[in-house]
């Protein structure tokens, strides 16, 4: 035990600061997709709506409906339509609203 | 007889069509294989199917023999096979046809007079519980354990039968997490089906989902790119090394070595980290499509980030195997012998631990195939003891193999291509050996190239039946998380 | 029955006891209603070097008795849905239920025969992971979060008679 208990001591600290400091780690984690309206056309639109293997995004009239809760950051909808949506980068997203992780993002050039 | 014996082909899948009434004494000339899965499809005109397993190597190959069963009954195949018994109450659960000696099935997925929908037409419902006998009697008596278990762990029922300290029987239940996937893969095309099929078993999504992509590819007649199945080599050999590095952490945890385990679990995250860094997702979701693979491993990443991953995992390993007191609670617990896991059709290091030399990898998916290249040269021993420090020792060897073979991997250049599947009907099967051991699954498409019927068969499907056996040889109750770890198995396989 | 100040005040005071005691060590108990089994491999890893969550006060427990915190992976099987309730039933309040990870969430299953879907079909939940898995990082951010919950359902706390009307009128 005391062999385990120097091995230890060798190692080193490896534990993350986080919460209290941001964690390197976070950056290769895999986020959900973040919209750009400017580029999102009902066609964008309907093509990740219709791509998305979780239903998280459906188009609804002029908006698409987008809920983070339901994604798996699969990156189907960013490859599919790299233009209007790429990776988030946020991954602290808990919430005690359920209906705060669903966006509603305005299809370029359709009145809301 | 049949006109053509059905036997293997090496690095092939060979067909063969057995009517009902010689069933019987195909299987009686089959045994020299293993048998590693059997299911049925077709709601009215219901065809069974038999998978066997040359293991040989140098010949390793698969056989399907189909056979139509029109009358609800089929011979009793468990008599003669005992890998068949799970799969003779799946089939009766889902199909409603039954071993023509009617004796007693288990309940295996769904709930006895749960109304849900099935694959085939449903048996009829049962007055009273049915199921095969457990040894209740004398001073034994049943220990319910479950479904709702220790942190951190899948729910899983055991009954556990017991005289008091030691355990007598064990069997289990795992209907509390069947998402009828089979089921929900159903109509669907073979890209939509991936990302459920990636989820049966997400400790290895990369074996199942390339496992089912595989089958779909077969079943098309598609070949995936060289360097697209090299990058899912690269993949299905970085889970196979997070996973034995997750199941010493295990180890650690069952025998209270908590030191030990907090340095399984240093190479566990590392290995982690890396495969976020290489590509994209810690659990490597997502990198299989159908047809080949989304996106190509950062080589350099790997390259710079496994050499010191797998020090960690090392010098862990070699700090356990020098100590005495983790040593002595491994040996001579959980023994599975040499026949009993050739009976029970085990895979994986559960059977490589029993001197068996079963290993998907021996079937190169094709000429091109990253394991073609590799023949005869997985080094991987195979001890006979069964026991879980066997089981151990092998995961050790197969995580030093792993290193090899990804760097062989790199070196003949991973790439992300995929090829496009043309919609034709058809069926086909596909394997990959996963951590676990080999997973298997077969799709049937039709003309519009979507699935009639998807048979998914993780090694977790296989290897539960074994853990049964390795519970009741001489073993007390505090070992049975050490077997557990040591199976390293998910209940999410088993039940899907 | 009259409300005297000091019960009022002794109210308060055991109020903030309880929000420090928590804020100190918050017990979690796991539940898997239907997960791919990497869900339960990230909360594994929260005790583990990296991220070592007792740092931060947070313990596990086996015993659904002592659990403050109940965290729930999978898209609830309705074969399962009884356990899951017998466990949250199990458990004294003030309590609060974490939904972690896409299924629970209601990305993975949709409502059907075999699941039903998310996990707040069968118990109240009050905060969202979502993530497929959270990684270990987001279950620690969720952690947090849940821990503001917890505290505001603790300020809620009915101690004084104040808190009891029905009862209050049934005496008098």
């Amino acid at each position: 035990m005391t062999l385990w208990f120097i091995r230890g001591l060798r190692r080193g600290v490896v534990t993350t600061r986080y919460p209290g400091r941001p964690d390197g780690s976070a950056r290769y984690l895999p986020t959900p997709p973040a919209f750009r309206p400017q580029a999102l056309t009902r066609q964008a639109a309907d093509e990740v709506a219709a791509i998305c293997p979780s239903g998280a995004l459906h188009r609804d009239g002029s908006v698409l409906v987008y809920d983070v809760g339901a994604c798996t950051s699969c990156g189907r909808c960013a490859a599919q339509a790299p233009d209007a949506v790429t990776a988030s980068g946020e991954f602290e997203l808990a919430t005690t609203d359920r209906s705060a992780l669903i966006k509603k993002i305005p299809i370029r050039g359709e009145a809301p | 007889m049949t006109a053509v014996e059905p036997r293997a082909v090496p690095g092939e899948v060979t067909t063969f069509q057995v009517a009902s009434p010689d069933l019987e004494s195909v299987v009686r000339d089959l045994r020299h294989l293993r048998l590693a899965d059997m299911f049925a499809s077709g709601k009215d005109d219901t065809v069974l199917r038999l998978v066997w397993a040359n293991d040989t190597a140098g010949q390793a190959g698969y056989v399907i023999t189909e056979t139509p069963v029109a009358s609800g009954t089929y011979p009793a195949l468990s008599d003669i096979a005992p890998a068949a018994f799970v799969e003779e109450c799946e089939i009766y659960e889902q199909f409603g046809i039954q071993p023509a000696s009617g004796k007693p099935l288990n309940r295996i997925m769904l709930p006895p007079h749960a109304d849900l929908p099935t694959l085939g037409r449903p048996p009829k419902p049962e007055p009273e519980e049915v199921r095969a006998q457990h040894t209740v009697g004398g001073s034994a008596f049943e220990f319910p354990f479950g479904p709702v278990r220790q942190v951190g762990v899948e729910s899983l029922y055991y009954g556990l039968v017991t005289s008091g300290e030691e355990v007598v029987d064990l069997y289990l239940f795992t209907w509390h997490k069947h998402r009828g996937l089979e089921w929900r893969l159903q109509g669907k095309t073979p890209r939509q089906a991936l990302f459920h099929a990636e989820r049966t078993e997400g400790l290895s999504a990369v074996a199942v989902g390339w496992a089912f992509a595989a089958a779909a590819e077969a079943a098309t007649g598609t070949r995936p790119p060289d360097e697209a199945e090299r990058t899912r080599a690269v993949a299905l050999e970085l889970e196979r090394l997070y996973n034995h590095a997750a199941a010493m952490a295990a180890l650690c945890q069952s025998t209270g070595l908590s030191v030990g385990q907090s340095a399984a679990e240093i190479a566990l995250e590392r290995m982690l980290r890396l495969n976020a860094q290489a590509f994209g997702h810690r659990y490597l979701f997502g990198v299989i499509d159908v047809g080949g693979v989304t996106r190509a491993p950062e080589v350099g990443v790997v390259r710079r980030e496994l050499p010191d991953a797998y020090g960690e995992f090392k010098r862990a390993a070699d700090a356990l195997l020098g100590t005495n007191s983790f040593v002595d609670r491994l040996e001579a617990t959980g023994i599975v012998t040499t026949s009993q896991a050739r009976a029970l059709g085990l895979v994986g290091p559960v059977a490589r631990a029993t001197g068996l030399a079963t290993d998907a990898r021996q079937v190169p998916s094709g000429p091109g195939g990253p394991y073609a290249s590799q023949q005869g040269r997985i080094d991987i021993p195979r001890p006979t003891a069964g026991d879980v420090l066997a089981r151990f020792n092998v995961m050790l060897a197969e995580a030093a193999e792993s290193v090899r073979l990804i760097g062989d991997f790199l070196e003949a250049g991973p790439g992300a291509a995929a090829a496009k599947l043309p919609e034709t009907a058809g069926s086909g099967l596909g394997w990959a050996e996963s951590p676990r051991g080999e997973a298997l699954a077969w799709v049937a498409l039709d003309t519009d190239g979507r699935i009639t019927r998807a048979r998914l068969r993780p090694a977790s499907a296989r290897n539960w039946r074994g853990f049964d056996d390795a519970c009741r040889s001489q073993n007390v109750f505090t070992d049975i998380p050490i077997i557990e770890a040591s199976f390293w198995l998910t209940a999410a396989g088993m039940a899907r | 029955m009259a409300e005297d100040a000091r019960t009022v005040e002794r109210a308060a005071e055991l109020r903030a006891d309880i929000a420090r005691q928590f804020g100190r060590s918050l017990h979690i108990r796991t539940l898997d209603t239907g997960s791919c089994a990497v869900c339960e491999q990230e909360i594994r890893l929260l005790t583990a070097p990296h991220y070592d969550l007792h740092r931060l006060g947070f313990f596990f427990t086996p015993a659904p008795r002592h659990a403050d915190l109940l965290l729930v992976t999978g898209p609830m099987i309705r074969a399962f849905a009884v356990a899951a309730r017998k466990t949250y039933d199990a458990m004294p309040g003030p309590k609060v239920v974490v939904a972690t990870g896409a299924c629970a969430l209601g990305g993975v299953y949709p409502a059907d025969p075999f699941t039903y879907g998310t996990v707040d079909a069968v118990l109240p939940v009050d905060v969202w992971i979502p993530g497929c898995p959270p990684s270990p990082l987001a279950l620690l951010h969720g952690l947090g979060v849940a821990v503001g919950r917890l505290a505001e359902k603790v300020r809620d706390l009915p101690f004084t008679a104040a808190d009891y009307p029905e009862r209050s009128r049934g005496d008098s």
